[in-house]
């Protein structure tokens, strides 16, 4: 007996995150093999005859699990009964714009989507943030849509996550499926804070620290940290795009663990709205590690904080707190 | 020399020990390789895009190291070849490879290096060639993509693995892999095929648009002939899934004169269609065409269902050998054959002809190319 199709929103549809990330939703990647789904993409009117040749190439790639799609440049038929939103969409910095006015922009375009989603959406929406700057992005949207439960808004640290578990396993050499459990702390920016203190690998004798297999702390401590922060610039420099495919990737992981439940053993991460655990300030969004189970994440609690992981995690906070400044100055 | 210390034969008993040490740890090695043995992975196969720095290589890759197009189990290794220009970005799609941690991809080749990019290679995906600038003549696209698919051949030949599927995408995709099959003799000409998959899906999705209902539900429709605007889908023995059973097409759209006219000409039009809406061609689709394309060819269609794809042409329907012409098929155990004794009427006959006769035309203007 089929399921109910599930209906998600991807905004910023005709861009090329979400030219990668549909074909992904449509063949079960994100909510599972046996999960129809009706595709809502949302974008701007100057977009909406791409976006058109969008929906042409989804109905010609004939999917068994696609049941529908909405293409639409109207907020609201985009947000009409939607029960994952995927918020590509925002305004893109271009070059010599100032910080503050990419803040601006963003800001009330997350004002207006947060309205619509909060009318028209289904209830218990799962919200992932993906335009940057995504955890404030994410924060604009929590507050200006107070009937949303905050659990279900977060943003995606994912693509840092699994940037990271990447860059482990080729420097030991192994599978990446064996590398598990690395954080990353804070800001969707240049001060996350890809930390490997809980990571593990798997081998012949069973789940062994990464810097015991490592062997280098200079590295774990500096290259890798910096790698890591600025894999995305470096996609860009060699692609002139940014990332999408990796981007799309990352976004289907962080909402099918979300929705299906992480491994057991495993934990991921997830941009979500602090509670102060690990004494990071409440009123934020920022990445923790979490596991999955119902529906439902969950911080992992009562993991050792080091001094030098302590000063990145609060200077990410710091960030964060300067970036909710500057988006409320910029509403005021 | 004896260690006997009050009655106590300690040599007897060491080698006991050792002996008994031996065993035990020789049981345990085995029950540790037989427990691995519970866990085996198979073998990754190795997959070569060329052309790779392109949309369709873009929309491929993740598709392909998702499992979509061999299965979610089998493991592969990405061979990503481009021509010199585009090797930066060629590293960044392998960087962005590795940055999705996918548990089945299990290793990426980027290079501009043809042999080393057909080295062992189990599936070869060709989606690389000369693209039609406006302004060039037909005559020029066709030489230069001869050229292409001549030097490829011989890469192929030479570095692939001897049971190499071959899938040609580059437009004209039939007369590359025609032009492929003639420089690579000793691929067996069952393993070279080109795409046609992506306007057998178009079929699909417009006859289930027409009659309201999930796509998964029609069947059977047939690309034959070109990948080109001389393709005739054929609607005649086309299923549609409802309550009483498979019903044919035709007894449930009524309107004759769409399926002969309109019908074919939006599939055949399609791509520029979107080519029109999105400022650039398909590859979303022709992507997605490519995995169902190989994954039914690897772990065979389902009963009662046959495909399009472009395959060397035995002469079945009175096609002439010699061509690669799409044709519809069933696959089983990684071969297709191509179904047979399915009645022809005038008008399909007709169109397949058609479609023949331009195919032998490219076909003609291929080998003056290579001869000027």
């Amino acid at each position: 007996m089929a399921k109910e199709p599930v209906r998600v929103l991807v905004t910023g549809a005709a861009g090329q995150i979400g030219y990668a990330l549909v074909p992904m939703i449509a063949r079960g990647i994100m909510l599972g093999a046996d999960q129809p789904v009706i595709l809502h993409m949302l974008d701007i009117p100057p977009a909406a005859e791409a976006l058109n040749g969008v929906k042409m190439e989804l109905i010609d790639a004939a999917f068994p699990l696609l049941k529908g799609v909405v293409a639409t440049t109207d907020a609201v038929e985009g947000c009409t009964g939607v029960n994952v939103a995927v918020m590509v969409g925002g305004f893109p910095r271009k070059e010599g714009m100032e910080r503050k006015d990419v803040m601006s922009k963003n800001v009330s375009i997350y004002k207006s989507q947060a309205a619509a989603l909060e009318k028209h959406a289904a209830p218990n929406c799962k919200v992932l943030v993906v335009a940057n700057p995504a955890n404030t992005n994410a924060l604009i949207l929590k507050e200006f849509a107070p009937s949303i439960p905050e659990k279900n808004i977060t943003c995606l640290t994912r693509l840092d996550h699994n940037r990271a578990l990447g860059q482990v396993s080729e420097r030991l050499s192994v599978p990446v499926s064996d590398v598990k459990n690395v954080i990353i702390w804070g800001n969707h920016s240049s001060t996350q804070y890809p930390d490997v203190n809980h990571a593990t690998v798997k081998t012949s004798s069973g789940e062994k620290p990464v810097r015991e297999l490592v062997k280098n702390d200079e590295w774990l401590n500096g290259e890798f940290i910096s790698t890591v922060q600025q894999r995305g610039a470096a996609i860009i420099k060699a692609r002139k795009l940014s990332s999408a495919l990796s981007a799309a990737s990352s976004a289907c992981d962080h909402i099918r663990d979300w929705v299906v439940g992480t491994p057991e053993g495993t934990f991921v991460s997830m941009g979500v709205y602090s509670d102060g655990s690990y004494n990071v300030p409440s009123g934020l969004i920022y990445s923790f590690p979490v596991t999955c189970r119902n529906g439902e994440w969950t911080i992992v609690q009562g993991l050792p904080i080091d001094e030098v992981s302590r000063k990145k995690m609060d200077l990410t906070a710091e960030e964060l707190k300067e970036e909710k400044d500057l988006a409320y100055s910029c509403l005021s | 020399m004896d260690f006997v210390i009050e009655g106590i034969d300690y040599t007897s008993l060491i080698q006991k020990a050792l002996v008994l040490l031996f065993c035990v740890a020789l049981s345990w090695k085995m029950i540790i390789y037989m427990c691995n043995m519970l866990n085996i992975e198979q073998d990754p196969i190795r997959v070569l895009i060329t052309g790779a720095a392109g949309n369709i290589g873009y929309a491929i890759a993740p598709m392909i190291a998702r499992g979509m197009m061999l299965g979610p189990d089998q493991p592969m290794i990405l061979h990503l070849l481009g021509i010199e220009p585009t090797s930066r970005s060629l590293e960044a799609l392998k960087m962005e490879l590795q940055d999705s941690v996918f548990p089945l991809l299990k290793g990426v080749i980027a290079t501009t290096n043809v042999v080393e990019a057909c080295k062992d290679v189990n599936i070869a995906i060709m989606i690389g060639g000369y693209p039609r600038i406006p302004g060039m003549e037909r005559k020029d696209v066709m030489s230069k993509n001869v050229v292409i698919y001549k030097a490829q051949a011989s890469a192929l030949e030479n570095y692939a693995s001897e049971d190499c599927k071959v899938l040609v995408v580059a437009n004209p995709a039939n007369t590359n892999a025609l032009i492929l099959k003639e420089f690579a003799p000793s691929i067996p000409e069952e393993n070279i095929t080109c795409l046609t998959r992506l306007d057998h899906n178009r079929a699909l999705a417009q006859l289930a648009d027409k009659l309201s209902v999930p796509v998964s539900s029609v069947k059977n429709v047939i690309v034959w002939g070109n990948h080109s605007s001389t393709q005739y889908p054929d609607t005649n023995h086309a299923t549609v899934s409802t309550q009483a059973g498979d019903r044919p097409i035709k007894e449930l759209v009524t309107d004759q004169n769409w399926l002969k006219n309109e019908f074919i000409a939006e599939v055949q039009q399609r791509g520029a269609a979107v080519l029109r809406a999105r400022k650039q061609s398909s590859a979303l689709s022709a992507a997605s065409a490519a995995c169902d394309h190989i994954r039914d060819w690897f772990l065979g269609t389902p009963k009662g269902t046959w495909v399009s794809m472009g395959v060397c042409s035995d002469g079945s329907y009175g096609i002439p050998p010699g061509l690669v012409y799409s044709f519809p098929v069933i696959c089983e155990k990684g071969s297709w054959k191509i179904v047979q004794g399915l009645s022809i009427d005038e008008f399909s006959r007709k169109k397949m002809d058609d479609s023949a006769r331009e195919l032998a035309e490219e076909k003609g203007l291929a080998n003056s190319c290579l001869n000027a």
